[in-house]
């Protein structure tokens, strides 16, 4: 069904698999199909197994020419290595190491997939170098590229990536700040949720609410994510309104239930009222 | 098509739906269809029926949504043209429909609510299910009839506490807190669903905060209730 949110971009490898058999795929090196499913399988799975995170840190070592006939391109099990170790929470810690590398790589979109998983895996070590691949400001590292429609960085997954993270020093803010004027909406809207998170200022939060009522579906989606990220919820009427997948928003809510300074612990009156708008979504 | 006046209402609405109907099949871009689905819908005629299931094989979101809402607006009186050519649904529409019939509530879609819980790739799909196994009227069952449904309902629940997608958990317990309605205070089932709550309460056994909560709030209401 298109555009319910509930496809997950997997090529199928027929039938399921379980660990071991992912563990098998992801060491055949001769074939970047099976790695990049078995990527995945183990990030998607949390895989707790010894041999995960050494196996995906060789991964993310691993680049080759594009080919087309083996129908994953250039990098992808890279990038598919990188947002799995940005699953696994505290056991892949070994590996921020090489994830920092990876934030220098030529190719913007395994630096994408690593700065992502650096704001997954909350690495205050990678706020330094997050914040510098920003630093050039909107001209410079938010500008198109000459000959591609992709920016010069991937602003929006640094952006998220600091907020995530969550150090908010003044060098950081300064660094953000102008990304609230960017051209784009989805930059601007990672900007103001990155804002929201570090400084809690509520006008963040109101700029995403204003997002909400974008003409394009996928600013809409962008900011429905980034509120949901934020927890902010004097969200929770304008999210269950948004002209969007009733999976988006419920994905949204949960945010303002589980993130932000306030997660709830138990179920109060606020609490309550989010659960509610969730419950007439299902 | 020839219906009884009793359920048909007047014959001038009869017309105007089958004029709306001609709308919905001339439509030619994706806004006319939607459009014209909405007037269908907002009709309320039970001869829209078969047409607002047609829409939902159309991979057009927004009138699907449009179709599901007139679908469930129409009720009872929907349900045998969802359930008829169910087979013949391309896997969008078979989504589409799981969901009206999970907003209708008619007992009739009990199987195609339990094998969508159960076997559907789509979480969205799974979601809706959970939640409309514990809405099904049986107000107007007799009583073993009733029980024999709940406990269907209760399986089906249980057998998807741990399904791998947090929101179907989540609906499977509004689906449990829901069906409990239907279960007197005494029914031999209470101690099972109660235990199924339980399971999703606790932080050993489920992952997902959000979930726990909900499920801390179902037990609290029922205690609340039943003591």
């Amino acid at each position: 069904m298109s555009g319910s949110g509930d496809s997950q971009a997997i090529p199928a490898e027929g039938d399921p698999i379980d660990e071991a058999e992912a563990l098998r795929r992801l060491r055949c090196s001769d074939d970047p199909s099976a790695q990049y499913y078995a990527a995945w399988w183990l990030g998607r799975a949390r895989s707790s197994h010894p041999d995960t995170v050494p196996l995906l840190q060789f991964a993310l070592q691993q680049r080759r020419a594009r080919d087309p006939g083996a129908g994953v391109e250039e990098n992808a099990v890279a990038r598919n290595a990188a947002r799995a170790l940005g699953k696994l929470g505290p056991a892949a810690t070994p590996a921020i190491g090489d994830l920092l590398e990876t934030l220098d790589d030529p190719d913007d979109g395994l630096r994408e997939a690593a700065a992502r998983a650096l704001g997954d895996l909350r690495a205050a070590i990678a706020v330094e170098p997050l914040r510098r691949r920003l630093a050039s400001g909107p001209a410079g590292a938010g500008a198109q590229q000459s000959n591609s429609p992709r920016l010069v960085e991937p602003c929006e997954a640094l952006l998220e990536a600091l907020g995530d993270i969550g150090v908010a020093s003044d060098e950081v803010v300064a660094v953000i700040r102008p990304f609230v004027e960017h051209e784009r909406p989805l930059i601007r809207s990672a900007a103001c949720r990155a804002l929201l998170q570090l400084t809690g200022e509520a006008h963040w939060g109101e700029q995403l609410v204003v997002l909400l009522q974008h003409p394009q579906l996928q600013v809409r989606r962008a900011a429905l994510m980034d509120l949901g990220a934020a927890g902010w919820r004097p969200a929770l009427q304008p999210i269950a309104a948004t002209l969007a997948e009733n999976s988006l928003k419920l994905i949204a809510l949960r945010g303002l239930v589980e993130q932000g300074d306030d997660a709830a612990t138990q179920v109060d009156s606020e609490i309550a009222a989010v659960l509610e708008a969730m419950d007439a979504l299902l | 098509m020839t219906l009884p006046a009793s359920t048909t209402g007047e014959t001038a609405d009869l017309q105007l739906t089958q004029e709306l109907i001609e709308r919905v099949e001339q439509a030619s871009t994706a806004l006319e269809l939607l459009q014209a689905t909405q007037a269908l819908a907002a009709a309320a005629h039970p001869a829209a029926a078969p047409c607002l299931v047609d829409v939902l094989g159309f991979n057009n979101p927004g009138a699907a949504v449009a179709a599901v809402d007139g679908l469930i607006a129409l009720g009872n009186q929907a349900v045998e043209a969802i359930l008829t050519n169910l087979d013949g649904y391309n896997y969008g529409a078979r989504a589409w429909a799981v969901r009206a019939l999970a907003g209708i509530g008619d007992v009739r879609g009990l199987e195609v609510l339990e094998d969508a819980l159960a076997q559907d790739i789509g979480p969205s799909v799974r979601r809706a299910a959970a939640r409309g196994l514990g809405q099904l009227k049986m107000q107007e069952l007799a009583e073993a009839p009733r029980a024999a449904l709940v406990q269907r309902c209760l399986g089906a629940l249980e057998a998807s506490c741990g399904d791998g997608e947090w929101v179907v958990r989540y609906a499977v317990v509004v689906g449990l807190e829901s069906l409990a309605a239907e279960l007197s205070p005494t029914a031999e089932l209470r101690p099972r669903l109660r235990q199924a709550l339980e399971g999703l309460r606790e932080s050993h056994l489920e992952a997902t905060a959000v979930v726990r909560l909900r499920a801390e709030q179902a037990i609290h209401r029922l205690e609340a209730q039943h003591g």
